[in-house]
């Protein structure tokens, strides 16, 4: 059992609406890609989050945008260090069982993004890219931690591709014998299914996890 | 196989123990044995069947628990309808009575396609093929999108065996053999499945044996979330890699809402999602409702909720908008067993939501399960104590104790296999009517919990908290005294007797600890 509560080391962030929280790991043991349950003490509510941070990192990260009128994100927003969080987890299926010469294609909404960062923090040699929907090319968080990375931005064109995803995905784009994960929102992951398998890409071959 | 419109029947035989207790599908759709009648609309099912029957084929809805009929006459009524295909729902405990009952069919019903799904059947498919001549086995437990495309498939390909490309199917070729056409992933909207055409289905058959409805009739909504946005909790049949989720738009649910009360004259409605809406979602429905005037036609509402996932503001609003009946799994009262559930909250947010819905008058009723393979005394104690606490104080109004049973190759059932706890693996013993795993303290230990906390019912205390309870002056409260509250008393006997009627039976098998 791992201790309940977490101290806050930073409120990292990143733009107008999303930021990075890092708390004290104490102990905890999650594979990448996994979430964990975060709330503020008192408040009786907590909400799920993907880990942003590797299996083998010191702290624990999550990539967090804030929800106007939210019940939570507001609240973890406004912690400071020293502050402490409720953490329940890690759990979930939406992790990579076994590398192997399998190639990847990690197609992300927003911070939906945040279990392949873990990926990549955690599997070195992981042959991957991601494509990661984001309405401005601003958003491209983190993107020096990846090798293969495209920003598709909706609503500018300071991303690498101006456009949506799922406009983005052909055959001159996306390798489609890859292995599939999706994550993010339930309309970006529905549009994507249906894009890849107009494109052959069989059910088994796709992991979907959906954030709403 | 004709190419036209196929007569397509969704049959739920009348399953009866040797004790005359009907097989009823209970919470989490688990099946139990009960004397007393509990009627649940399958909803999954009745999309599907109203679906189907949009798309221009003919439905037979053939409920023989609901419908009230006996093995002879629901086979013969079965038999006379001839559909060209017969669609069944099973379960672990029930899986010897569907494949004997899917071999004698096939003989009188042999050009019926037979198709089995379920929950079991969908985690086991070459089991079953292996064990009856059903035709073909659902993968998933999106029966309304699979059967959607399926059932027009097999209506204009003869060759429908060989050629079909419906992912999520396992098939049996005419040679015998098996062809697999992959896993199915629901990432479609759940908007695209119809709402449920409750004439189609009989919806009054289940409007009133239903032991959670304080008006009736009662109903439940199209569910508003397909498996569960938590999706982690080991025990239950919404956790897999498998499963995802996906939500109904607040309108859509709105307009059945409203449909259900003012065509229908509903005056209950519950929404049997395994975790209903939250945050914006919850705020916006409770708004419709008030929005709607719905909130003011007598008619309650209700669903499943998880511990930590509703605020205070949210849970007033709920109030005002008429709901009731919010059905939360506590499970246990330790916080190791909550972790090792994946239950994602802590024991200590339990009373402060709990808190909420008594001050705003919502009425909780608790799911808790005994019985878990590591469960030590003092973990048992402990729960019968704090649910005793709870009741006493008014934070609950009803429960509900079933006997945790690994079923369908869930996570905790997967578990109990790996650790070698489980004490059988014969699937009629999955029937939750006896604790089947090996425990760190003898088996009557456990069914004595069951007996205490039913036992919280008849208790003083509890009686004198409802009886202050009516100081609120609120319908509901006066309604669950006198209405409720007699006949629960013939639910609370049945259930005592259902989960207690193996104690003292002395199994020697659980007398030693179990290292987790």
């Amino acid at each position: 059992m791992h201790k309940a509560t977490h101290k806050v080391l930073d409120v990292i962030p990143l733009s107008e609406h999303t930021f990075v929280l890092e708390i004290e790991r104490a102990g905890v043991e999650f594979k990448a890609g996994q979430c964990m349950n975060i709330g503020v003490p008192k408040t009786g509510i907590n909400r799920e989050y993907s880990s942003y941070s590797g299996e083998s990192e010191p702290t624990l990260k999550f990539l967090i945008r804030e929800v106007g009128g939210g019940q939570v994100t507001p609240r973890l927003r406004q912690l400071r260090p020293g502050d402490e969080v409720e953490l329940d987890g890690a759990y979930g299926d939406f992790v990579i069982p076994s590398v192997g010469k399998q190639s990847f294609t990690f197609i992300a909404s927003g911070t939906g993004i945040a279990p392949f960062h873990s990926f990549v923090k955690s599997i070195p040699d992981l042959e991957y890219r991601i494509i990661h929907g984001v309405r401005s090319g601003r958003e491209d968080y983190d993107r020096s931690d990846y090798k293969d990375y495209v920003c598709c931005s909706s609503r500018d064109e300071l991303g690498d591709y101006s456009g949506r995803v799922t406009d983005y995905i052909s055959d001159d784009t996306v390798d489609f014998s890859s292995k599939f994960y999706l994550c993010g929102n339930r309309n970006m992951i529905c549009e994507v299914y249906d894009k890849l398998r107009q494109h052959g890409v069989g059910g088994d071959q796709i992991i979907t996890e959906t954030f709403f | 196989m004709k190419n036209h419109p196929l007569k397509v029947a969704f049959s739920y035989p009348p399953i009866v123990n040797d004790k005359g207790q009907k097989a009823m599908v209970s919470q989490n759709r688990n099946v139990q044995y009960f004397k007393v009648p509990t009627y649940l609309l399958p909803v999954t099912y009745a999309q599907a069947a109203t679906w189907i029957r949009d798309l221009g084929h003919e439905v037979y809805w053939d409920d023989a628990n609901s419908q009230l009929k006996d093995l002879d006459t629901w086979r013969r009524d079965l038999i006379r309808e001839a559909p060209d295909v017969v669609i069944l729902e099973s379960t672990t405990p029930v899986m010897h009575f569907y494949w004997d009952m899917v071999k004698s069919l096939k003989v009188d019903l042999p050009n019926s396609v037979v198709i089995m799904t379920g929950y079991h059947s969908m985690r086991m498919p070459e089991e079953t093929l292996e064990h009856c001549p059903a035709d073909v086995v659902l993968r998933s437990n999106h029966v309304d999108f699979v059967l959607a495309r399926l059932i027009p498939f097999i209506a204009g390909h003869p060759d429908w065996r060989s050629s079909c490309d419906v992912e999520g199917l396992v098939i049996r070729l005419e040679s015998g053999d098996l062809r697999s056409t992959g896993e199915f992933k629901q990432v479609e909207p759940l908007e695209k499945s119809p709402l449920v055409d409750r004439d189609l289905v009989q919806w009054r058959r289940y409007a009133y044996e239903n032991g959670n409805f304080l008006q009736t009739p009662g109903t439940y909504a199209t569910s508003v979330v397909r498996d569960c946005m938590f999706g982690k909790c080991t025990f239950c049949r919404y956790n897999g890699p498998d499963l995802t989720f996906s939500l109904l738009p607040v309108e859509k649910s709105l307009d059945e809402y409203e449909h259900l009360i003012k065509v229908h004259g509903v005056k209950e409605i519950f929404d049997d999602s395994g975790v209903w809406y939250r945050g914006k979602e919850a705020k916006e429905f409770a708004q419709g409702i008030i929005d709607r005037g719905l909130h003011k036609m007598g008619c309650y509402f209700g669903f499943n909720t998880r511990f930590s996932y509703l605020d205070e503001e949210t849970i007033k609003l709920l109030a005002k908008a008429n709901f009731r009946f919010i059905l939360i799994g506590l499970e246990a009262a330790d916080d190791e067993t909550l972790a090792r559930l994946n239950k994602g909250y802590q024991l200590q947010n339990v009373e402060t939501c709990l808190r909420w819905m008594k001050q705003y008058g919502l009425h909780p009723h608790l799911t808790i399960m005994v019985g878990y393979y590591w469960q030590t005394k003092a973990q048992l104690d402990a729960t019968v104590a704090y649910v005793r606490r709870l009741m006493f104080k008014g934070l609950a109004r009803t429960l509900q104790v079933t006997l945790c049973t690994p079923l369908d190759y869930t996570p905790y059932h997967k578990e109990c296999i790996e650790k070698g706890v489980l004490l059988t693996d014969d699937y009629n013993d999955f029937d939750m009517s006896k604790l089947i795993v090996k425990t760190p303290i003898g088996h009557d230990h456990y069914y004595q919990a069951v007996k205490q906390l039913y036992g919280i019912a008849f208790h003083p205390k509890f009686i004198w908290r409802q009886i202050l309870f009516l100081l609120t002056f609120r319908k509901r409260d006066w309604q669950f005294l006198f209405t409720y509250g007699f006949r629960a008393i013939r639910r609370v006997r049945n259930h005592v007797f259902n989960l207690t009627q193996n104690q003292g039976k002395g199994e020697s098998y659980s007398d030693k600890p179990v290292k987790a």
